[in-house]
C-alpha cells in the first residue's frame, strides 16, 4: 500500500508511454482484420434485421414496425406493466440498498463482506431455477387454509393486474449489478473520509448523511437505478414461466401476429438499453472519483 | 484505506440497535432469495399422493431428472454449454486483446457499453435479430437462396431453430461476456512486463509462453466456466427461437412447471433445477478462485 | 554482507550518444543529445520531467528508435539492433517482476532465454540473489515481496545476464524514504564490484549527487551540463543547474572590477566571466555560504528557523525586501529564532554572477 501510493506521490514523470510503438506497428494488420471481421458478425445482424423490419417483398419498404407499435395489440398494456415493473423495482432497490450500503461502509465495515457475498449471490442459481421454487411458495400460499387470511391477500394483490411479485424478485436479481454500482461509487468518493472531516467540523448524522453523502453518491445511484430497470425492461424468464406478460413476454407472443413488428421491436429494445448504459458511461466518465462500474456479468 | 476509519464514540446500546439496520436486507434476501432456493432443494424429493394430497420424501423425481429425455436434456445442454463456452472464451480473448491495444478511450468504452448491452440485457431481442437474418424467412436465408439457389435447411443442413442455430446465437451474447469479463485482465498485463522480457532477451512467442500465457491462463479458465454457467443457464434466447421445444434443461424446467396437467410436474421441475444448481455453484466457486488468483498477480 | 566478489565482474562499455535527436509529433524529447559514458562509470540522467531523461534511456535499451544521430557502444553503432539482442540490463520503476515466476525463477529468466541449464541457472540465480542480500527469499513470489525486495530482485535480474550496460530508470522512486537510502548505496556498492557501465534516470537530485560519478543534467532534450557532482554543485555551468541543483539565493550586486563584485557593503571576488564594471548583477550564493550573526545594527530578520537535524535553515528578509537563506549549524539556531535582527554576509570565497536577464 505504502508502495503504491509513494508511486503516484514520488513520480511527477509517469513513463512516457512510447512502450510499444514498434510492437503495435507489428500487430496493426491483423488487429485490424480482427476488429473487422468482429464488426461484421456483430453489427452486420443488426443491420440485416433492420432490412427485414422494413422490407416486405410485396409491398415494398415500409416503417410500420416503428411507426405502428404503439396501436399494436395490447402492446400499451404489456409495455404500461414492464415500465411500472421497472420503476417499483428501481425504487425498492434505491431503499433497500442505499441505507444498507451507507451502514455497511460507515458504521459496520465488518458486515462489508457479508453484504457483498450475499448481493452477488444470486449470480449464483440461475433464474430459471430460482423460479421453481417461486412456483413452490405461490402454491403453497394459494393452499386453501390460507383462504381469508392476510398471507393471501398479500399474494392476490402482489399477483393482480400489477404482478408486483415480479418487482420483488427484480430487485434481488438486479442485486449484484445495483451492489458494484454503490459500491464502487462508495469506494470511489471516499466517503469513509468525506463524512469524518463532516463530523469532525460538527455536522450531525442527519445533516452528514443528506449534504455529504447522497450528493457524493448521486451518479452512482443513478447508476444502479438505471441498470435494475434496464434489467426489468428485458428480463423474460421468470415473467414467462410465472404466466406474467409484461412487455418482453408479449413480444415473444406477438411473433406470430407480425414478424416486422417483432424485430423492430427487439432492436428498439436493444438500442433503449444501449443508451440506458451508455448513459450510465457518459455520467460515470463526467464525475472524476468515481469509478466506471463494471459491467460484468450476466444474470439471466 | 482499512485504517483510517475510525469508529465514533456511540453508546453501547446504540450501536446493538445499529445492526437492526442491516435487517432489512437480510429479512429480503432471506425471503426472496433463501427460501425459493431452499425450496427448490425440499420439493425436489417431495412427492404429493394424488389421491389421499399426503406429502413424502422421495428420490423418484430425481432419478427422473436423469433419466430418457431428461437425461437427454441435460447431456444437450451440457454439450451446448461447454461448446459454446470454448468458442466464445478463445474468439473473445482474441477481440478483447484486438480491442484493449486500442488506444482510443471513446473506442473502447463504446465497445464495453455494448458488449455490456449484448452479454447482460440481450437474451430475447437476440432471438428475434437470428429470425429475421437467419429464419426460414430471414435477409441472409433468401439472400443465398436468391444468389446461390441453396436452402439454408436443407442444402447446408443448417436451421436456427436446432441446437446448431441455438449455439450461433449464444456466441453472440457470450463474445461480449468473454470480452467484458477478461479486458481487466488483459488490461492488468503491465507493459514492463513486456519490456523487461525484451531486455532481457525475449522474442515476442517467448514473452507470450512465459511471461503473459502464464499470468492470464487461471483467468481465461475461469472465464470459461463462467461462460460454460451463463450459456447452461440462458433460458430467453433458447425459448423464444425454438417456442421452448428444443431439448435442453431450461426449457423443460419451464416446460414442466407450465404444463401443469400433471400433478408431481412441479416436484419434476424442482429436481431438475436442482440439477443445474448442482453444476453451478460448484463451478463459480473454481470461478472465484481461479480469480482470486489472478488479482493478487496483478495487484 | 558479502565477502567476496561472488559474481564475475563485468567488462564495461562505453557509450556515446552522438548528436541524437528523437521527435514525437511536434515534440522534440531528445534535441541534438551528445553524451559519452565511460567504461565502468556510474552517470545519472537528473533533470525535471518531460526533459528528455527517460527517452534517453529507452533509446539506449532499444525501447524506441533515434530520429537522428548515432548511438554507439565500444564504437559499435547499436541504433539498429532489436531490444532483445542488445544485452542491456533495465530495472524499471515499479511492477516490472513477472508475478507468476519466484525470485530465483525471475533471476533466471534471462539465462533460461540464453539456454543456460537448469542447475546454472539455479546457481547464478542463488549467486545474484546473495549479492542484492536476499538469500533468504529465494521461492518467494512477488506478491510476497517489499517494494524494496523486489527491486532488489529486479536488479538481480538485470545483473544476470551479464549486461553490456545496466540501466537505471527511477528504480528508487517508488519507495518509501529509508529503503531508498539503503537501497541507494546497496546499488552503488554492487556497481563498483562490478564495475558496469551505468546509467541512471532519476529526478531527486539528492540520489543522482550521492550515487554517480558524473551527473547530466537535461533540459528540454539537451544536456546542460555533465560533471562530477562536487562540481555541478559548486560550478554549475547555467542559470538552470545553478537553479536546479540545491538551493540558491539571489542577491543584487554591482561589479566593481574585472574580478570583484560589490554585495551590500562587502566586496567578493567573482568566479568565471564577469562583465563590465558597473554593470547590476545578480550574485549566487548557497544557503551555506551565507554568514549570520545576531546583531541589533543588522538590516534583516529572521523569519522562518526550519530543523533539519545538524543544520537549521534559516530564512529572513532584508530591510530592502530581498529574502535570503541561510544554512547555520543548529546548536547556533537558540540565538537566532524567528524574530531576531541578524546581520548577514557572505562567505569570502568566489560568486558566480549573472547579469538579471539572463
Amino acid at each position: 500500500m505504502v508502495a503504491v501510493t509513494s508511486v503516484a506521490a514520488g513520480s511527477a514523470n509517469p513513463p512516457e508511454v512510447v512502450t510499444s510503438r514498434a510492437s503495435r506497428r507489428r500487430l496493426r494488420p491483423w488487429r485490424g482484420l480482427i476488429l473487422a471481421v468482429a464488426a461484421l458478425y456483430f453489427v452486420g445482424p443488426v443491420l440485416a434485421a433492420f432490412w427485414f423490419s422494413i422490407h416486405n417483398s410485396h409491398t415494398g419498404i415500409d416503417f410500420h414496425a416503428y411507426t405502428g407499435f404503439f396501436s399494436a395489440q395490447g402492446f400499451g398494456t404489456a409495455f404500461r406493466m414492464s415500465l411500472l415493473l421497472g420503476l417499483a423495482t428501481v425504487l425498492i432497490t434505491l431503499i433497500l440498498m442505499v441505507p444498507t450500503m451507507l451502514l455497511v461502509h460507515l458504521r459496520y465495515p465488518r458486515a462489508r463482506a457479508w453484504v457483498e457475498t450475499f448481493s452477488l449471490l444470486p449470480l449464483v442459481i440461475p433464474p430459471v431455477a430460482l423460479v421453481v421454487g417461486v412456483r413452490d411458495i405461490i402454491s403453497f400460499t394459494g393452499e386453501d387454509r390460507f383462504l381469508g387470511t392476510p398471507v393471501a391477500t398479500v399474494m392476490n394483490f402482489l399477483q393482480g393486474n400489477q404482478p408486483w411479485l415480479l418487482s420483488l424478485l427484480y430487485v434481488v436479481m438486479a442485486l449484484p449489478f445495483t451492489y458494484r454500482a454503490l459500491d464502487a461509487g462508495l469506494r470511489g468518493s471516499s466517503v469513509t473520509t468525506l463524512v469524518e472531516a463532516a463530523r469532525n467540523l460538527g455536522a450531525s448524522w442527519p445533516v452528514v448523511v443528506w449534504r455529504v453523502v447522497l450528493p457524493t453518491l448521486r451518479t452512482s445511484v443513478l447508476n444502479a437505478g438505471l441498470l435494475a430497470f434496464a434489467l426489468v425492461l428485458g428480463e423474460y424468464t421468470m415473467a414467462k414461466i410465472l404466466n406474467f406478460s409484461p412487455f418482453p413476454v408479449w413480444l415473444a407472443r406477438f411473433g406470430d401476429t407480425d414478424g416486422q413488428l417483432q424485430v423492430g421491436l427487439s432492436l428498439l429494445s436493444l438500442a433503449l438499453t444501449w443508451v440506458l448504459l451508455l448513459t450510465i458511461a457518459g455520467v460515470a466518465g463526467r464525475a472524476p472519483g468515481t469509478a466506471r462500474f463494471p459491467f460484468r456479468r450476466r444474470t439471466s | 484505506m482499512t485504517t483510517t476509519r475510525r469508529r465514533w464514540r456511540i453508546p453501547g446500546g446504540r450501536v446493538r440497535l445499529g445492526w437492526l439496520g442491516l435487517a432489512p436486507f437480510a429479512a429480503y434476501l432471506a425471503v426472496f432469495f433463501v427460501l425459493p432456493s431452499v425450496l427448490v432443494l425440499f420439493s425436489a424429493f417431495r412427492r404429493v399422493d394424488p389421491d389421499t394430497g399426503v406429502h413424502s420424501f422421495t428420490l423418484q423425481n430425481w432419478s427422473d431428472s436423469l433419466h430418457g429425455a431428461y437425461l437427454k436434456g441435460l447431456e444437450n445442454s451440457i454439450q451446448l454449454a461447454a461448446v459454446t463456452a470454448v468458442i466464445s472464451a478463445v474468439l473473445g480473448l482474441v477481440l478483447a486483446y484486438a480491442i484493449s491495444t486500442s488506444r482510443r478511450p471513446f473506442f473502447k468504452q463504446l465497445v464495453s457499453t455494448s458488449s455490456a448491452v449484448l452479454a447482460n440485457f440481450g437474451g430475447l431481442p437476440l432471438a428475434f435479430l437470428f429470425v429475421a437474418v437467419l429464419g426460414s424467412a430471414g435477409v441472409l436465408t433468401s439472400t443465398v437462396q436468391s444468389l446461390f439457389g441453396l436452402s439454408l435447411q436443407d442444402d447446408l443442413h443448417f436451421s436456427l431453430f436446432s441446437i446448431r442455430g441455438v449455439e450461433l446465437v449464444y456466441l453472440y451474447f457470450l463474445i461480449p461476456l468473454m470480452v467484458l469479463v477478461i479486458t481487466p485482465a488483459l488490461e492488468g498485463i503491465r507493459p514492463q512486463w513486456r519490456e523487461a522480457a525484451e531486455n532481457l532477451g525475449a522474442t515476442g512467442w517467448q514473452y507470450w509462453r512465459w511471461v503473459a500465457a502464464p499470468v492470464l491462463l487461471p483467468n481465461v479458465l475461469g472465464s470459461t466456466v463462467l461462460l460454460f454457467c451463463g450459456s447452461l443457464s440462458a433460458f430467453a434466447t433458447a425459448s423464444a427461437l425454438t417456442n421452448g421445444t428444443l431439448a435442453i434443461v431450461p426449457l423443460q424446467i419451464d416446460t414442466a412447471v407450465s404444463g401443469n396437467v400433471l400433478v408431481g410436474q412441479e416436484n419434476l421441475a424442482a429436481a431438475l433445477a436442482l440439477n443445474m444448481i448442482v453444476i453451478v455453484v460448484p463451478l463459480t466457486l473454481i470461478y472465484q478462485l481461479l480469480q482470486k488468483r489472478t488479482t493478487t498477480w496483478l495487484r | 554482507m558479502t565477502a567476496e566478489p561472488a559474481v564475475a565482474t563485468i567488462e564495461g562499455t562505453r557509450v556515446e550518444y552522438l548528436d541524437v535527436t528523437r521527435v514525437f509529433g511536434a515534440t522534440r524529447a531528445l534535441d541534438g543529445f551528445t553524451l559519452q559514458i565511460e567504461p565502468g562509470e556510474l552517470l545519472a540522467l537528473l533533470g525535471p520531467s518531460g526533459c528528455g531523461k527517460t527517452t534517453a534511456l529507452r533509446l539506449l535499451a532499444g525501447f524506441d528508435q533515434l530520429s537522428s544521430g548515432q548511438l554507439l557502444i565500444d564504437g559499435r553503432d547499436v541504433s539498429r539492433q532489436p531490444v532483445n539482442k542488445r544485452d542491456m540490463g533495465m530495472v524499471f520503476q515499479s511492477y516490472s517482476l513477472f508475478p507468476t515466476m519466484s525470485a530465483r525463477d525471475n533471476v533466471g529468466f534471462g539465462l533460461r532465454l540464453r539456454g543456460a541449464s537448469t542447475s546454472d541457472r539455479r546457481r547464478r540465480a542463488g549467486e545474484l540473489l546473495e549479492l542484492v542480500g536476499l538469500s533468504a527469499h529465494t521461492e518467494k513470489y512477488p506478491h510476497q515481496m517489499s517494494g524494496g525486495q523486489q527491486q532488489r530482485v529486479a536488479l538481480a535480474r538485470a545483473l544476470a545476464i551479464q549486461p553490456r550496460v545496466l540501466l537505471l530508470d527511477e528504480p528508487l522512486s517508488a519507495l518509501d524514504a529509508k529503503v531508498r537510502t539503503q537501497l541507494r548505496d546497496e546499488i552503488r556498492r554492487i556497481q563498483l564490484e562490478l564495475g558496469v557501465t551505468t546509467v541512471f534516470v532519476t529526478h531527486d537530485q539528492e540520489e543522482a549527487l550521492s550515487m554517480a560519478d558524473r551527473v547530466g543534467v537535461m533540459r528540454a532534450g539537451q544536456l546542460e551540463q555533465c560533471d562530477a557532482p562536487s562540481v555541478l554543485y559548486q560550478r554549475p555551468a547555467t542559470p538552470f543547474v545553478a537553479e536546479f541543483v540545491g538551493t540558491m539565493n539571489h542577491l543584487p550586486g554591482v561589479v566593481r572590477d574585472g574580478s570583484t563584485v560589490q554585495v551590500g557593503d562587502q566586496s567578493v571576488p567573482a568566479d568565471g566571466q564577469v562583465p563590465l564594471s558597473g554593470t547590476a548583477v545578480s550574485v549566487l550564493a548557497r544557503p551555506e555560504a551565507v554568514l549570520v550573526e545576531a546583531s541589533v545594527e543588522g538590516d534583516a530578520v529572521v523569519q522562518v528557523a526550519t530543523f533539519f537535524g545538524a543544520v537549521t535553515r534559516l530564512r529572513m528578509l532584508r530591510s530592502d525586501g530581498v529574502e535570503l537563506l541561510a544554512d547555520v549549524s543548529s546548536h547556533r539556531a537558540g540565538e537566532l529564532a524567528p524574530g531576531t535582527r541578524v546581520a548577514v554576509s557572505l562567505v569570502d570565497r568566489p560568486v558566480l554572477v549573472r547579469t538579471p536577464s539572463s
